[in-house]
């Protein structure tokens, strides 16, 4: 259950997809949390491997995760994505690095090498889950 | 709180547990904020220093991991930034309980939901995460 899915109480059949996002590099994490909100999906993020694998333990809807490779702690991005994988073999995983080669970041559905353009990685996630999905379950008023 | 933030449109919710932050920066995304995530106050600093959007409150745990704990955080953030707000809190119920304060000020005249879900969400997750990461015997 997400935020979305307390707002809108029982009955909610349709729902604006998930991202994870695991970024260590703050600003990054920021920047492209900012990038995919406003492409319309909703966004969980953390800020290393442990954190990433909290939130895939926590039983909340996640369609796809994203992860940068090198981080921090016991858990880089390619043992998060086995975990992943592990849990929910066809959740997406997409791997970003600027130090791996693509055919390294195995289990990963795609690889997106470091630098790269918000839009390139928007263009990746729709072609594995598809263009947002409108959110009907806000109660909210603006 | 000690003065009303009716005007605030940009928050930061500094917490070390990952599942917290999610879920009170979740909670005040409903309210109308725009919500910057940080998991320790080296990244409440980064992002005052960004100025990308003006902040105008704090909502940090007072065990925030980094180079200054909470206190030391809203020294520095006051000697810096004197008018924005730093609310510590102590546990997930006056996280919540703040974060419910803060959106009755915030953006939108109504909550999205009540605090109370959001500290009942918060302790469903985390017991999740728990049982789900004891190895089995």
């Amino acid at each position: 259950m997400n935020g979305s899915e307390i707002a809108a109480g029982q009955g909610s059949t349709v729902r604006t997809q998930t991202i994870l996002l695991v970024e260590d590099e703050f600003v990054i994490r920021l920047m492209l949390g900012d990038a995919l909100r406003d492409a319309g999906y909703h966004v969980l993020e953390a800020g290393d491997g442990a954190e990433g694998l909290a939130v895939l333990l926590s039983g909340q809807p996640i369609d796809l995760m994203v992860t940068d490779v090198r981080m921090p702690g016991d858990i880089d991005g390619i043992e998060l994505s086995r975990r992943s994988k592990a849990s929910d073999a066809s959740r997406p995983v997409i791997v970003c690095s600027g130090h791996l080669l693509p055919e390294e970041a195995d289990p990963a559905d795609a690889f997106v090498s470091k630098p790269y353009l918000a839009q390139q990685l928007i263009d990746i996630i729709e072609r594995l889950i598809g263009k947002p999905c409108p959110d009907q379950s806000q109660t909210r008023t603006a | 709180m000690s003065r009303p933030i009716a005007d605030a449109h940009c928050l930061i919710v500094a917490d070390g547990d990952v599942l917290i932050r999610n879920a009170l920066a979740e909670y005040l995304r409903h309210c109308g904020y725009k919500v910057i995530e940080a998991a320790s106050s080296d990244e409440v600093m980064t992002a005052l220093d960004l100025g990308s959007a003006k902040v105008d409150a704090i909502l940090a745990d007072a065990s925030l991991p980094g180079r200054f704990n909470a206190f030391e955080l809203r020294l520095q953030v006051k000697k810096r930034l004197p008018t924005v707000e730093i609310v510590l809190t102590g546990n997930v119920d006056s996280a919540a309980k703040a974060a419910g304060e803060l959106c009755d000020e915030g953006p939108h005249l109504k909550r999205p939901y009540e605090a109370e879900k959001v500290v009942a969400h918060i302790k469903r997750l985390l017991a999740a995460s728990r049982r789900q990461d004891r190895p089995e015997n």
